[in-house]
């Protein structure tokens, strides 16, 4: 499930941190390479019409983090109450953190 | 700030100079290997230089987009615009992505659907200038003074202005703005307390601080 793209950048030498760190969510920070576990709470496919988008809410007991992949409605797999690990870089909006078409994988329930 | 900048064209050139000049930290990223080499040599202190494709991830990495304040995209090519602004901030949450929009009929696609928070669209901006230049009665910046603490601004009297007939010491204008020229009829009245206002005619606001809407009730309604 891990995008071709993702599986590079472990090879590279770079300044964003090589690999993701595994993390509760509530440790998340912005702009950090990290790695979060949790339960799929929440599902939004926002705007029906327009450029849709679907906004899921990961939750595990440390706290909630949302991921956003733009240009779907729907990813196949991924329901309410799923378990899925999270890599990726969030970004600050507003008060709470938002990863941006992040690469996940699920995990067995 | 840290500033990494897609594209060495004329545009991306000129940005950097300007923002190395004011005392930030400048990257120039351009895939032409001519572009490169030839670069102007007093280009040396401040602005750094990086032959790489920059809708390529590795790149950006390279470059430190990681830890970078802003991402400008502009490059002349949209499709390659977009690349940049989403991968700056998909892959490195860049809090302010900056895009250039070459063709306006692309310009539905800049926004944050593709990791842009400004796009920038010449041809677009141009038209809002002309548009608000030819239109009477209503409220126009021409210039800003002092980095905009003062403003000069120009309105042209609709018929329907509650400035017409009215004696300029009349106009109850805040204290923080002046008249300071009406043009009649190709000339230049130079404005007294007593001076009254007509139908058309163009008056000159010098405006500072907050006082623009104050100004805008007065000359526009």
């Amino acid at each position: 499930m891990i995008s071709a793209r993702r599986k590079n950048r472990g090879q590279q030498t770079s300044d964003s941190g090589g690999d993701p760190v595994s993390v509760s969510i509530a440790e998340v920070q912005a702009r950090q390479l990290v790695c979060v576990t949790g339960k799929v709470t929440r599902m939004t496919a926002r705007p029906t019409s327009g450029q849709p988008a679907l906004a899921v809410t990961v939750t595990d007991e440390s706290g909630t983090v949302t991921a956003v992949w733009t240009g779907r409605r729907s990813i196949g797999g991924i329901t309410l109450g799923r378990r899925v690990a999270i890599k990726g870089m969030a970004i600050q909006r507003g008060a709470h953190l938002e990863f941006t078409n992040p690469s996940y994988t699920l995990l067995p329930r | 700030m840290k500033v990494i900048i897609a594209g060495a064209g004329s545009v991306g050139r000129y940005m950097a100079e300007q923002l190395q000049s004011s005392g930030h930290d400048v990257t120039l990223i351009d895939n032409q290997v001519g572009i490169v080499n030839n670069r102007p040599k007093d280009s040396k202190r401040g602005v750094t230089w990086y032959l790489g494709d920059a809708c390529e991830v590795a790149t950006l990495e390279a470059v430190g987009a990681a830890d970078a304040d802003v991402v400008a995209a502009v490059t002349g090519d949209d499709e390659d615009n977009l690349v940049v602004s989403l991968l700056s901030k998909q892959e490195f949450a860049v809090p302010r992505v900056v895009a250039r929009v070459n063709n306006p009929k692309n310009e539905w696609m800049f926004n944050d659907m593709w990791g842009v928070d400004v796009s920038v669209s010449t041809p677009h901006l141009l038209t809002g200038l002309v548009e608000e230049a030819v239109t009477v009665g209503s409220f126009v910046r021409l210039l800003s003074l002092e980095g905009g603490k003062a403003r000069l601004a120009e309105v042209t009297l609709a018929t329907n202005s509650p400035a017409i007939g009215k004696e300029v010491l009349d106009l109850g204008l805040p204290r923080e703005s002046t008249v300071v020229a009406v043009l009649r009829g190709g000339h230049v009245v130079v404005p007294r307390a007593d001076t009254v206002l007509h139908a058309g005619d163009e008056v000159l606001v010098l405006v500072t601080g907050g006082a623009e809407d104050d100004v805008r009730k007065a000359l526009v309604g």
